[in-house]
């Protein structure tokens, strides 16, 4: 069986995935996933490490890894890199291989990607410098309610009436919301407010582009249901959710790596980038 | 990261534009000790530098000044001088960059760069200039001329629009006698119109060997090393000179089919003006890609000769004039700005198009969103659309537009690869 891994680095979180093929189809064997803090190259092999034990296979039985994310130049130990918009395309069309349209909502980017019938990308769109839109403004917004990460989701679908969130900025928003707050509104219409607040904005950003069914959404942001449910309100149909979408940048370099070792990836450019990366 | 081969053009001409410039700086110095030559503050888009020879005159760019300390990592200190007075934060990084300098005493080469004898507003189209010419003849005390050429409304100008400007132009002349004392040269004008017209064929012609595969020169970042020479020397013997040799060089290099690079990969559009803050690092990041601009349309800011416009020494007014309205990329209306990227496209055979949005600059910037529309969805041409700023050194994001650079070349190399494929399936079968 060929073994190959996707190591995906992101701002926040640091996701590694482990594929096997056996020649009868593809299977993700195992996953990893830890902050990634202040050192980079330490947490993406922390990821790596993990994901093996997770497997219960030697690093050396690894046959090629494929480092991705903001990171994926401080991974020392990969083969090569390929960007996470490749991947999240390519990650989004094995798992749900409908997908014309990927919107990955990260720590501190957001991005829409049209992706053609074979899971390659055919245009993106991505958030500026800016973090409004992203997983840092929700997390501000939270912090602000005095509410975990993880509830605000759930909170949100029980808003009968969310307040209007006039800025999608992550740093003014908290004025918004103490405003809010001095008015008695319910922390339930408020966060309803704020997830709709940035599905409105990532819409604007996916309609620079043809926004083609189906819709997969990936990344860390995937996992609230809440902005799951205020995505498909503005965009007006389901969303695809895969169980792994927060890893998906990780299948899609783990799918990279595992051509790379079949040989049936010819591009140039990645034999180049692969011969100058292996350790 | 791999080590890529290219193959900069770094000729006898890539020294002999530095001397060029040197010289022209070595010149202001020397006008900063009494007035001679005299010296004409000026924008680029749509320079008149020709006017200047009738009276032996040298150009001041502010504008060349600002790029030269940003390409030097330079130019934050005198934007954060201009903030310290009140200039706004997405105010155009260019005209703070030049005020800060002015407020600070810095100057690109250390050598002193003269109060002008005449600050000349020849670009109204952005109303950010004609302040920023206002401020510059307040900081220097000079007197100020603002030349109003009214954009490009339809494909070509009126003669009325013609008339307009060729009567202030005449007014300019009057004025320049008086400043300077010196009587207008009309021969040596009329000369210098027709150097002018030299170097536009010689350029025009160097900008059509990048429709050779390979190119043998970037025209994007090698083409900005010509453009200097282009806007201070253009109506000059020396221009003349310089461009050709450059010519000669570059033909060398296409008829040998040495291009930049070892294998020429992609060929590109660039749209908008450089990051010049990270100049090295953007260019690494297309260099990386085996990437090649074969078209740019930064680099016809100061005229845009390529489609067969040129100076007329038989009719020097009146070309100038032609030149000011319709010539240059910045004064013609936006449609005509599509029209001319997709010939680019098409005749000058590229695979994409690349847009660098310049936070601070409005003119040339409005509007890029509703471009990148159009050739993506109209078009079908692949186009990257990526923001930072010419000046400011805050507003460039390395990691972020380096990913969406990768990113895009490897769809690209994915379309080429599937295309490549279809081919050979094609021919099997």
């Amino acid at each position: 069986m060929r073994i190959a891994v996707g190591v995906d680095v992101g701002s926040t979180q640091s996701k590694a995935v482990l594929m096997g093929d056996d020649g009868q189809g593809i299977k993700i064997l195992s996953r990893a996933l830890v902050d990634t803090g202040a050192n980079v190259t330490r947490a993406a092999q922390s990821a790596f490490d993990q994901c093996c034990r997770n497997a219960g296979i030697p690093p050396q039985d690894v046959g090629f890894i494929v480092g991705t994310g903001y990171g994926r130049y401080k991974i020392t130990f990969g083969n090569a890199q390929m960007t996470e918009i490749s991947c999240h395309a390519r990650g989004a069309h094995f798992l749900c291989p409908g997908t014309r349209t990927v919107i990955d909502m990260g720590g501190q980017d957001s991005k829409a990607i049209s992706v053609g019938p074979s899971g390659e990308v055919l245009d993106f769109v991505m958030n500026d410098k800016c973090a409004a839109g992203t997983g840092r403004f929700l997390a501000n917004a939270a912090e602000v309610m005095g509410i975990s990460l993880d509830e605000i989701g759930p909170l949100s679908l029980r808003a009968s009436h969310p307040v209007k969130i006039a800025t999608v900025c992550t740093v003014f928003v908290e004025s918004d919301i103490l405003s809010y707050l001095a008015q008695g509104k319910r922390a339930e219409d408020i966060m309803g407010g704020v997830h709709l607040a940035i599905a409105k904005r990532t819409l604007s950003l996916a309609r620079r582009l043809t926004i083609e069914p189906e819709i997969t959404m990936t990344g860390g942001v995937a996992r609230n249901t809440g902005m799951v449910q205020a995505l498909e309100t503005v965009l007006g149909q389901k969303l695809h959710v895969s169980p792994d979408a927060h890893f998906m940048g990780a299948v899609g370099a783990g799918l990279f790596a595992l051509e790379k070792l079949g040989e049936s990836f010819e591009s140039s450019v990645w034999r180049e980038h692969a011969s100058s990366c292996r350790n | 990261m791999t080590e890529i081969h290219t193959n900069d053009y770094r000729g006898t001409i890539h020294q002999r534009q530095k001397d060029l410039m040197l010289d022209w700086y070595h010149r202001l110095d020397q006008a900063s000790d009494g007035g001679d030559p005299p010296t004409v503050s000026m924008m680029i888009s749509g320079n008149c530098v020709e006017l200047l020879e009738g009276f032996g005159a040298s150009p001041i760019y502010p504008e060349v000044n600002a790029l030269q300390l940003a390409i030097r990592h330079q130019s934050l200190e005198p934007i954060l001088a201009a903030e310290d007075l009140g200039y706004a934060a997405d105010n155009c990084a260019y005209v703070k960059a030049d005020i800060g300098c002015m407020l600070k005493g810095i100057t690109p080469t250390g050598e002193r760069i003269p109060k002008p004898t005449l600050v000349l507003c020849n670009f109204v189209g952005c109303n950010t200039y004609v302040k920023w010419f206002e401020h510059v003849a307040e900081l220097t005390g000079a007197p100020l001329y603002v030349l109003d050429v009214p954009f490009l409304r339809g494909e070509e100008p009126t003669e009325a629009d013609v008339a307009y400007v060729v009567r202030q132009l005449k007014e300019v002349v009057q004025l320049l006698e008086k400043l300077t004392g010196r009587k207008f040269d009309c021969e040596r004008f009329r000369q210098a119109v027709s150097c002018s017209s030299e170097v536009e064929q010689l350029w025009s012609e160097i900008k059509h060997f990048s429709q050779c595969t390979p190119s043998p020169f970037d025209a994007y970042f090698d083409a900005i090393t010509l453009m200097g020479p282009l806007y201070v020397y253009r109506a000059r013997q020396e221009g003349v000179e310089f461009f050709r040799a450059a010519l000669e060089e570059l033909k060398q290099k296409a008829i040998a089919r040495t291009g930049i690079y070892d294998e020429e990969r992609f060929r590109l559009v660039m749209e908008g003006p450089p990051p010049y803050p990270y100049f090295r690092t953007f260019r690494d990041m297309f260099a990386k890609w085996k990437a090649c601009a074969v078209a740019s349309t930064y680099s016809t800011v100061g005229g845009l000769w390529e489609f067969g416009f040129r100076h007329d020494p038989d009719r020097p007014f009146e070309s100038i004039a032609m030149h000011m309205l319709a010539q240059n990329v910045t004064n013609r209306n936006y449609l005509q700005r599509y029209e001319q990227i997709r010939r680019y496209v098409e005749e000058w055979k590229a695979d994409a198009i690349i847009i660098h949005f310049v936070k601070s600059c409005r003119l040339f910037s409005a509007g890029q969103g509703d471009m990148r529309d159009y050739f993506t969805k109209q078009l079908g041409i692949p186009t990257l659309y990526i923001e930072s700023d010419l000046e400011d050194p805050r507003y460039f994001a390395e990691a972020q537009t380096k990913n969406r650079i990768d990113a895009f070349f490897e769809s690209l190399e994915h379309a080429k690869s599937a295309s490549r494929q279809g081919r050979e399936c094609a021919r099997t079968a």
